[in-house]
């Protein structure tokens, strides 16, 4: 105790003077040595990359033989707005309706589970662990899997709407049904961790809150609209913020359930990126498509770190 | 947080290993004094994988002096990814697997090497006509290929289904589509179709192909053009939508075809020659597979020869190059095409293989009516743009059968982007 005592009674200049080897240790020789090897990796596999992504944008890229490659400027970027089918402009609204269906229905329901299923009890925390397991499942398998639930011909969805009198449907072949197909399956894989952040916020908002709007006569859908839901704005704006960059970057379900197909309707930016680059190997074109999504992202992470500041104020 | 001294000479022998590790890594070369030749290919399952493996250790054995290395890739669109990017970082495989139009670009690229100096005249003249065409590039009219996995596409369906309605093996297309209608029906289907998409054409699309040049127009000139829009086009791409619309015909991934008719419930799959072994094992003996050729069009018999050749790469020394050669003589010789076409199901690249595999070609008659379809079957021109124009008759074929445009606007559209590729000449 007389060591808290003392301990209280140091000033904070004293506090600062003491700080000072620490601070010496961050920045001397030792802890840039130790940070190094972190950077060098971080620079070889990350900067240096992106670095030269945008140095191959200003390029028409030879890949087999760089010697044949030619400067062109600002070429690639111009060709974003008038190459072939399917264009920039087309795969980003794409990218958009995916985005869009994932960040409002991946919110609204996993806002939703979270909220049914925050009280406790063994039953519902068995529910919690059945919602969060397809988040941890691999992506290729389960796209697999979920390829076979939408067959035609043997598939499980069919075969409810066949249980129902209703004929069958080409969920993957019709360029109608194709991306909420995708979209079913990706909300399946991904709600499960939004759910987990929103339970993570409802336990720490005041309840006291909700009890008086209850003892001022508010229903369960007011208490959730005017009290609940405003004292999850934060954990909100982060889930709407991962949601919709983890979904501008979505690929492996697009790759393995339509191969960006049929007639381009699942053909997002980012698969468009891999058709370019590794399908057509037009990867100066490619390079400037990187660089554009890479922009884009960087936007909305900047968005993200605005709305947290505002929000926090 | 301090280090103690053992810590520290754990981490320093951990970095030494690790250095080491990857120094042994970056070697080249055989420490044997044998020559190594390094083959990039697909051959990654079933009897494919043991054939090819079994081929490699017979020449091994043959040849003390060489050591052929097997770099396996699960499929072709990754082989070509590794190949590009083996090239791009300066170390090529020494041979790999290619269809004509990688051939065509990486010989753009000047990183291959024309095998008119190795292959002899006798060489060439050994193999059928169909698969000798295919070796040479328009571009300066060298042999840049050599033949290896060769393929015909061929019909396979469920004799129990058909013999069922009263039917056999179509002859014509117009019998194969009253007898696909006549099976379906219930949960069955005619047959089932993957075309595949704009960033990889699958089994379907290479069927419309097929059956364009039934009609009269192959979908390709011989100088690459494409003919999408050609009267001949039109018709196979109605035939098929009209069998879709009569639900005798299905979209679906992964080998549709061999999944509908091993599950019973598909009257037809229409598919390489190379499908036989997998077919055979999803049917596994529910019900006699029957295998019988394309039926024909009005224009008469077309089939596509399909499979890859084999090319050399640049970089490789002349002694890897030389060792590389022998090993692709051994490859299309006639003893192992013989055991290669009885256990793969790829049919034979010269006709001199059919002699030692009589016992094969009696139990298995598609192997003969395949081969005999090489001295007619024509391959694709070897252009860079084909396999994208193929991607785009792939959508064009996706739009029509699922009823988003006619026939012939799903297929002008696929003509305009065709087109306007083969004009860029990527």
């Amino acid at each position: 105790m007389a060591t808290t005592q003392a301990e209280q009674r140091v000033s904070p200049r004293a506090v600062q003077v003491g700080r000072r080897p620490a601070r010496r240790a961050r920045n001397g020789p030792l802890a840039v040595g130790l940070t190094l090897p972190a950077l060098l990796i971080f620079a070889v596999f990350t900067i240096l990359p992106t670095a030269y992504t945008f140095v191959i944008s200003l390029f028409d890229w030879n890949p087999l033989n760089v010697a044949q490659s030619r400067f062109i400027g600002a070429g690639n970027y111009t060709k974003l707005f008038g190459h072939a089918t399917p264009s920039f402009a087309a795969s980003g609204l794409t990218s958009l309706y995916f985005t869009a269906g994932m960040v409002i229905g991946g919110t609204a329901l996993s806002l939703a589970i979270a909220v049914l299923l925050q009280r406790g009890g063994a039953l519902l925390g068995a529910v919690r662990v059945a919602v969060f397991v397809p988040h941890v499942t691999p992506l290729v398998a389960t796209s697999i899997v979920w390829v076979w639930i939408f067959n035609p011909q043997f598939g499980l969805a069919n075969a409810v709407l066949h249980l129902f009198g209703l004929s069958g449907v080409d969920w993957l072949d019709n360029s109608a049904t194709a991306m909420p197909a995708v979209l079913a399956y990706s909300l399946w894989h991904e709600v499960g961790f939004t759910v987990v952040i929103f339970l993570g916020g409802l336990s720490v908002i005041s309840g006291e809150l909700g009890e008086a709007a209850r003892v001022d006569g508010a229903n369960r859908w007011q208490e959730f609209w005017y009290v609940t839901w405003p004292q999850l704005r934060p954990v909100t704006v982060f889930v709407v913020t991962i949601s919709t960059i983890s979904s501008l970057q979505a690929f492996t379900q697009f790759f393995l359930m339509t191969g960006g197909g049929p007639v381009h309707a699942t053909t997002t930016l980012s698969f468009l990126l891999y058709q370019e680059a590794f399908v057509f190997f037009h990867t100066g074109y490619a390079a400037a498509l990187a660089v554009v999504l890479f922009v884009v992202t960087a936007l909305f992470t900047l968005l993200q770190f605005r709305t947290r500041r505002s929000s926090s104020r | 947080m301090p280090q103690s001294p053992l810590t520290r000479a754990v981490a320093v022998l951990a970095a030494g290993v690790l250095a080491a590790g990857g120094l042994a890594g970056c070697g080249a070369g055989s420490s044997t004094g044998k020559t190594t030749v390094t083959f990039m290919e697909t051959m990654s399952s079933g009897t494919l994988k043991s054939s090819m493996e079994y081929l490699t250790k017979q020449f091994e054995k043959q040849h003390k002096d060489i050591d052929v290395q097997l770099v396996v890739e699960p499929d072709y669109p990754t082989l070509r990814n590794k190949e590009t990017a083996a090239l791009a970082a300066g170390k090529p495989p020494t041979i790999g697997q290619a269809y004509s139009d990688w051939a065509a670009t990486y010989a753009k690229s000047q990183v291959l090497v024309p095998l008119d100096g190795y292959a002899g005249k006798a060489d060439v003249a050994a193999l059928y006509p169909g698969v000798r065409s295919d070796l040479y590039l328009p571009s300066d009219h060298k042999l840049y290929m050599w033949p290896f996995n060769k393929s015909v596409v061929i019909q396979y369906y469920n004799q129990k289904m058909l013999s069922g309605k009263g039917k056999s093996a179509p002859k014509t297309w117009d019998e194969f589509a009253a007898t696909a209608k006549a099976v379906s029906g219930h949960g069955t289907v005619g047959v089932s179709i993957d075309p595949g998409t704009s960033a990889g054409p699958a089994g379907g699309e290479a069927w419309f192909e097929i059956l364009a040049a039934a009609y009269g127009t192959p979908v390709f000139a011989s100088d690459g053009k494409p003919r999408f829009t050609s009267p001949a086009a039109v018709q196979a791409m109605t035939y098929l939508a009209d069998l879709k619309k009569a639900g005798a015909l299905s979209l679906g991934k992964n080998y549709p075809g061999q999944v509908a008719l091993g599950a019973g419930k598909g009257g037809f799959d229409i598919s390489s020659v190379a499908s036989y072994f997998y077919n055979q094992q999803a049917v596994g003996g529910k019900f006699p597979m029957g295998t019988a050729p394309l039926p024909s069009g009005p224009a008469g018999a077309a089939n596509q020869l399909a499979g890859t050749n084999i090319v050399m790469f640049a970089k490789a020394s002349d002694q890897e190059k030389k060792a590389a050669w022998t090993f692709m003589k051994y490859l299309s010789s006639p003893d192992a095409q013989a055991y290669w076409a009885s256990h793969s199901g790829y049919l034979p690249v010269t006709p001199a293989a059919l002699p030692k595999m009589a016992d094969f070609i009696a139990k298995n008659p598609y192997q003969k009516f395949g081969a005999d379809a090489l001295k007619t079957a024509k391959a694709d021109p070897p252009y860079p743009w084909v396999t994208k124009a193929q991607g785009e008759l792939a959508v064009a074929m996706q739009s029509a059968l699922t009823g988003k445009q006619t026939p012939a606007a799903a297929l002008a559209d696929a003509q305009k982007q065709a087109a306007a590729e083969a004009k860029s000449g990527e």
